[in-house]
């Protein structure tokens, strides 16, 4: 990371006030440490607290001045148009995410015609909840209420699917359990689960209970996947320092190998193994550049036998 | 003798001789000074058939109305009724006045005393139903009902004209916390260049904008669009000069949040001035190259979109919220290109009429206001109004509104004499085809 020119100190201490001054190391330039000073003083002034303001603007700038994201500073991360409650221990959600979360929500809500009897999702490595919720939400707005919503999300960190519990009791669109229910085939639910996808159990066992089998495999409309897919040398270079040194290890990569293919390729090989058996109609998988997906998708043609002839894997690539 | 004295008075100010009153003195003059709100109008034939065909399709409205009712019907006899009425009461001024000027005729002293007396008294009434007649004849502003979003931002002239930016920025903002109007700030950027503070703490403001969100705010600021002048002496200034710089306010129409079926908001209407084919549309996420997704974490959520036939950028970095910020900018764009396109009709129309009126047209280059501190005065360059009391101007306060109101009257007079011309311009082709 390039030095900071002092005299960049001195002009944010002048022109824009002491604090944002403060925040420079993290935020690198005058504008964000301009606008990530404004959004802090907005936070304080809309969350009440018995703390003066003055003093809590200047713990949560010196909090972020130090490094930590400012997600993790205010608490919350918009996406979409839901605030999602961030904590120390759980991915950020990222706006790549955010974009085509909401892209994916408009394709399934205007594809089909007639809108489906029933939707079932499946989110892999959810973390906060941000997909499945975005798409409920999304979702629950679009679709005519005649359509039912099945939505479930996996995570393998306690600490994620508390959260993301949390989330979806903050943002819940549906109506409260006291109003009478709905009849079961118009139900819209979204549960998350803790387990690893690694887990021996989690397709013969848990799955099966969540889909109705269909004909192939099991009634499902989407698999959706943010798994960890930085490599271990991009993790050392690659990476911004807040993210090395706040955000889960957890959440970005994953370091043993697994039969045949690369760390960081590993959650791929699993998802389309998972992807091969529960033969879902779409998938679409987060990864990290433009290498990785070719060799996703590569990937997916060694799968596409199993995956039943097209390999329809929708590589989302980001990045460089 | 009195004549040099006539010339000294700023052009900018009207004023009408009332009186002049031989005594001992060579002359005493009394001078009214004031926009001529009731000056009589000479109402052209050509408005005058107009009016009557509109209240004859009023009246024939409101009988059919009587026998069965229909919303469409109903709501363009209200749009006419003003017009109707205001023709019926011109009318009886004028039969008023026909009648005591065959009065004055007439063999009877005291009779024609007595019609003497009520002559002046009709006059004037004779002129305010012209006047309010012609007032309903001119068509409402399109935009005028809609909220409005004011963008403010310094004219050339170094930081003195940035503090002054900011101070018109709260002067608008406190305005319309006084009414009650609801404004939300869509931007607030302080420019780079320095850290100085006015002299009341203002900051060097680089664009700014603000949106009353009252229903019809459109209508209220459209006359505060333009240059503002000021001058006083800068915090800055070490050796007391007085200093003159300038500020631009653009008023544009903002869409409504909640979308009426009106044609002129209905931004999905390809008709509607706010009407914006997304694929002309770029839209640029601002973000550094680089790895992205896990990789990094920056709050980045501004958002630039670029109108590409016209070349409209406009960039907003105001929520942590790209959603919310993507929001923002396209309705800032719409309401942009609505105005332009707006704007770019007016031009045309104003090469229609006469060149009398081209003067007095609103461009956004025209110094409209000055805002002198020295001497304590508010003066607006199109009614001829002087306002003293400058701080409460600049603190929104009821000065301000009177300031507001005498530029809504001008222009109303304005529109008015636009609607003459034209009405006059149409009519003479047809006369030499005759």
């Amino acid at each position: 990371m390039p030095r900071l020119r002092p005299s960049l100190f001195w002009q944010a201490r002048r022109e824009i006030s002491p604090l944002a001054a403060q925040l420079l190391p993290a935020c690198r330039d005058l504008e964000s440490a301009a606008n990530e000073l404004r959004w802090i003083r907005e936070h304080v002034q809309d969350t009440p607290s018995s703390v003066p303001p003055g003093l809590r603007v200047w713990n949560l700038v010196e909090k972020r001045g130090k490094g930590v994201p400012l997600q993790y500073v205010l608490g919350t991360q918009p996406f979409g148009n839901l605030e999602i409650q961030c904590r120390p221990g759980v991915l950020i959600p990222r706006p790549e995410t955010e974009a085509y979360t909401l892209h994916l929500a408009t394709l399934l809500s205007q594809s089909q015609h007639p809108p489906p009897h029933s939707l079932s999702i499946l989110d892999l490595c959810t973390g906060t909840g941000c997909i499945p919720l975005l798409l409920l939400h999304a979702l629950h707005a679009s679709l005519p209420p005649t359509t039912a919503l099945n939505i479930h999300g996996i995570d393998i960190s306690p600490a994620a699917i508390s959260l993301a519990r949390a989330n979806h009791h903050q943002h819940n669109p549906l109506p409260a359990p006291a109003s009478p229910p709905l009849s079961p085939s118009h139900q819209r639910t979204l549960t998350f689960h803790q387990t690893s996808i690694f887990s021996p159990t989690l397709l013969s066992s848990l799955l099966p209970t969540l889909f109705p089998r269909s004909s192939s495999g099991l009634d499902l409309d989407l698999l959706v996947s943010n798994p960890p897919y930085i490599s271990a040398s991009d993790f050392a270079r690659a990476t911004a320092r807040a993210v090395r040194n706040h955000e889960p290890r957890l959440a970005l990569r994953y370091a043993a190998r697994w039969g045949w293919c690369r760390p960081e390729d590993v959650f791929y090989a699993r998802l389309l193994e998972i992807a091969a058996v529960l033969k879902p109609k779409r998938v679409l998988m987060e990864v990290g550049g433009m290498e990785q997906a070719l060799r996703v998708v590569r990937m997916v043609g060694r799968f596409s036998s199993l995956l039943g002839g097209d390999g329809d894997g929708d590589g989302d690539g980001d990045g460089s | 003798m009195g004549v040099p004295e006539l010339c000294a008075i700023p052009e900018a100010r009207r004023y009408r001789l009332t009186a002049c009153l031989q005594l001992q003195f060579p002359f005493i003059l009394v001078l009214t000074f004031g926009p001529e709100t009731t000056s009589p109008i000479k109402l052209p034939p050509a408005l005058l058939e107009r009016a009557r065909k509109l209240t004859v399709e009023h009246d024939q409205l409101t009988t059919a109305l009587q026998s069965d009712f229909d919303a469409k019907k109903a709501k363009r006899a209200g749009e006419i009724s003003r017009i109707a009425d205001a023709l019926k009461q011109f009318e009886k001024a004028k039969s008023a006045l026909s009648e005591l000027q065959g009065l004055l005729e007439s063999d009877d002293a005291e009779m024609r005393e007595l019609a003497r007396d009520d002559l002046e008294a009709t006059n004037t009434q004779l002129a305010d139903s012209s006047h309010n007649l012609s007032v309903a004849l001119t068509p409402k502003h399109p935009f005028a009902d809609m909220p409005c979003l004011l963008e403010i931002r310094p004219g050339p002239g170094g930081t003195e004209g940035r503090f002054f930016a900011d101070t018109v920025f709260h002067m608008y903002k406190a305005y319309c916390a006084n009414k009650g109007y609801r404004t939300r700030v869509v931007q607030y950027e302080s420019s780079d260049s320095d850290g100085q503070t006015g002299s009341e703490g203002e900051i060097a403001l680089q664009e700014a904008v603000l949106e009353v969100q009252e229903p019809g705010a459109y209508g209220l600021f459209r006359g505060e669009a333009g240059m503002h002048r000021v001058q006083r002496v800068p915090a800055t200034e070490k050796s007391g000069r007085t200093h003159t710089s300038a500020v631009a306010v653009w008023v544009l129409p903002s869409f409504p949040e909640n979308p009426t079926s009106e044609s002129e908001s209905d931004w999905d209407n390809p008709e509607s001035d706010f009407y914006i084919d997304p694929t002309e549309v770029r839209s640029e996420t601002m973000r550094a190259r680089g790895a992205g997704g896990q990789h990094v974490n920056k709050t980045e959520s501004a958002i630039r979109l670029t109108h590409i036939p016209t070349g409209t950028t406009v960039a907003i970095q105001e929520s942590r919220s790209q959603q919310r910020n993507r929001e923002y900018a396209w309705r800032l764009l719409r309401s942009r290109i609505a105005q332009q396109r707006r704007e770019a009709r007016e031009e045309v129309s104003r090469q229609l009429r006469s060149s009398v009126l081209a003067n007095s047209q609103i461009t956004r280059g025209d110094k409209i206001r000055t805002y002198q501190y020295q001497q304590d005065r508010c003066t607006d360059h199109r009614s001829g109004l002087d306002a003293h009391n400058l701080p409460d101007v600049l603190k929104g306060g009821e000065t301000l509104g009177k300031v507001m109101e005498s530029v809504q009257a001008w222009l109303v007079n304005k529109d008015i004499q636009a609607l003459i011309a034209d009405e006059e311009a149409a009519a003479a082709p047809k006369k030499e085809s005759k």
